[in-house]
């Protein structure tokens, strides 16, 4: 039995080899494995097709509901025939006929998940959804205009990052901090409409009239719609070319970028130090001082100590007083005491002059005379020396 | 007091130094008993610009004004190598005469400061009444005053500053024995002589003034 064994085993190895399998995880409902979804959803749907061929039903219907919930949710159901809308991120619409829909379709990755990652960032962008907006009616609108708001952002729909807010609210209230003159902001879609029957010169009357304030109306990623609504005291105070100056100051800001949060961030700072500039406008009613006032800049004003971070990127130049400022009364304070120094050196230098000066003016000096017996048979001198050398390279020398 | 040729102590009333024996007589033995006549400034090496010698010569006349009784004068020469500067300021104060200043300011009032350019040394000698008013550490002080300057061969400078060093000392010399009473200037004169060294009686013959004008006479 044990010669056999070998050959048996030689035999019976390969085919144990070959019917060797790999157990590979399997689903436990082949309906919940086509119901997965890679991502979570956030890729497209038509990307996720396995057949090569993408369903124009469902990618018509991924699409639909891109257009808007409206239309699914009555359950039309688009064909092939019907066109489909696409609105980016700034509201644009692209018309796609069917006939194109065929060249414009999303590129069929295999199963392979990392062959997502090659679709381009245009057409990645373009399927990202973003959900309409609802038009201000009814409770929307009362969240805005029923009462006088309590925070300096209105924005119940969250059109802008939360962390955005928390930096745009702290620089308001910042700023209702150091001025009189407080900002609110309300945020709306761009697509959003003030509703006709609501006046805002009235309501900011109505909220208002105590506290000098501007309301600025923005509207997502159009900061060109941007409204700023002052008090009617304020607006008659001044002529309305300061206010549209102010408006067009914001607006530039706003225009440097293409995010929301960004625009309102950029256009509320440059409000502030504007309504700053307004405020001492406001105080020096006189035409001379008006003059005068428009001639400096806003930005020669120095922040406050505590001012936040924010304005420093923004607004750089408030800040560049303070340094100055600070490098002055370095460099003074460095001047004292080198200065200090000197006079303290000058003046001890003066008096060891005055000490060892070699003075010879004066009185004639007599001496009395001493009764000397000769040395050494001297008549004159008894031979009393002293001499040194000045050599370089040898000592002195003391004799006596 | 140090022997001019030895350096050695000696008393204050020797009449010649207790080691080597040496005396005013053996000094005029070999360098001469005569006279001679010697200028505030005798610049025999030409070392001395004139202009260094004009301004030289306005302090000596400021220090002449300021002090009437002492003799300022400075001997700049090139020594021979058997000629010591002591032995030669000795020799200069005893023998030699300044111009200008012969009774007004006698040797014994004077300070001579000596440049020997051969072995870049300097010395002050000085006459009794002299050494009275100027210690030996006063004198050195004021020489090392003007190192810097001989250093850089400023010799006129030099002289200049070591005179005024000097001056200074005067000065305030003076302004001590002015508020001393004249049975205090005593005292002091007494203290100055009585500074007598403990040492035994000198040994050697005592050189006669008749000898030694005898090989004065021979020796020329």
């Amino acid at each position: 039995m044990n010669r056999f064994l070998p050959i048996i085993l030689i035999f019976a190895l390969p085919a144990v080899v070959f019917a060797a399998k790999v157990e590979m995880p399997e689903w436990e409902e082949t309906a919940s494995a086509e119901e997965y979804k890679l991502g979570g959803g956030l890729w497209p749907t038509a990307s996720k097709s396995t057949d090569g061929e993408p369903s124009s039903t469902e990618g018509a219907v991924a699409k639909s509901d891109v257009a808007g919930g409206a239309e699914t949710a009555e359950g039309s159901g688009e064909t092939k025939g019907q066109a489909v809308k696409f609105y980016g991120p700034a509201g644009e619409v692209v018309e796609v006929t069917p006939s194109e829909e065929g060249e414009k379709q999303l590129p069929n990755p295999k199963a392979d998940g990392n062959e997502l990652l090659k679709f381009p960032d245009e057409e990645v962008a373009r399927e990202v959804p973003i959900e309409a907006l609802p038009p201000l009616e009814g409770k929307l609108a009362d969240t805005y205009f029923e009462h006088a708001p309590m925070d300096f952002l209105i924005d119940p729909q969250r059109l802008l990052t939360e962390q955005k807010s928390n930096d745009i609210k702290r620089f308001l209230e910042f700023h209702s901090d150091e001025s009189n003159f407080h900002i609110f902001v309300m945020v709306f879609g761009e697509t959003q409409k003030i509703p006709e029957d609501i006046d805002m010169r009235k309501l900011h009357k109505e909220w208002f009239s105590e506290t000098p304030t501007v309301v600025m109306l923005y509207y997502r990623e159009h900061p060109e719609m941007t409204e700023l609504v002052f008090s009617d005291k304020v607006s008659s105070s001044l002529p309305k070319s300061v206010f549209d100056r102010i408006r067009q100051n914001c607006l530039r800001e706003g225009a440097a970028t293409d995010l929301a949060p960004d625009q309102v961030e950029k256009m509320a700072i440059e409000l502030s130090i504007q309504l700053y500039w307004l405020t001492r406008l406001m105080a020096h009613e006189t035409t001379e001082a008006q003059s005068l006032a428009a001639e400096k800049s806003v930005h020669e004003m120095a922040a406050s100590a505590d001012a936040p971070e924010l304005l420093r990127e923004y607004a750089p130049g408030i800040f560049v007083e303070v340094k100055g400022r600070k490098v002055l009364s370095i460099v003074l304070t460095t001047l004292l005491v080198l200065g200090t120094i000197v006079a303290v050196a000058f003046v001890g230098w003066g008096i060891l002059w005055w000490r060892n000066r070699d003075r010879v003016a004066g009185k004639p000096l007599l001496f009395p005379s001493f009764q000397i017996v000769p040395r050494l048979g001297g008549e004159f001198s008894g031979g009393a020396f002293v001499s040194m050398s000045f050599e370089i390279n040898d000592g002195s020398d003391f004799a006596g | 007091m140090k022997c001019p040729k030895c350096l050695r102590p000696v008393d204050h009333e020797a009449e010649s130094c207790y080691s080597c024996g040496y005396s005013e007589l053996e000094a005029a033995q070999k360098y001469g008993a005569n006279q001679v006549f010697l200028n505030r400034i005798h610049d025999a090496a030409a070392c001395l610009r004139k202009q260094d010698r004009d301004e030289l010569a306005f302090a000596l006349d400021q220090l002449e004004v300021r002090f009437p009784q002492m003799l300022f004068c400075a001997y700049l020469g090139a020594l021979p190598d058997d000629l010591s500067m002591s032995e030669l300021g000795f020799w200069l104060l005893n023998h030699g005469q300044v111009k200008g200043a012969e009774y007004a300011r006698p040797n014994e009032n004077g300070i001579l400061l000596i440049l020997d350019m051969n072995t870049k040394q300097i010395g002050v000698s000085l006459g009794y009444f002299a050494e009275s008013l100027i210690s030996e550490e006063e004198a050195y002080r004021a020489l090392l005053h003007a190192r810097p300057h001989l250093l850089n061969a400023e010799y006129g400078e030099a002289l200049e500053k070591i005179f005024f060093r000097l001056a200074k000392v005067l000065r305030k010399r003076g302004r001590k024995l002015r508020k001393l009473s004249h049975q205090e200037l005593q005292e002091q004169s007494r203290v100055l002589n009585n500074k007598l060294l403990d040492l035994p009686h000198h040994l050697t013959p005592r050189v006669k003034p008749e000898e030694s004008q005898e090989a004065t006479l021979r020796s020329a």
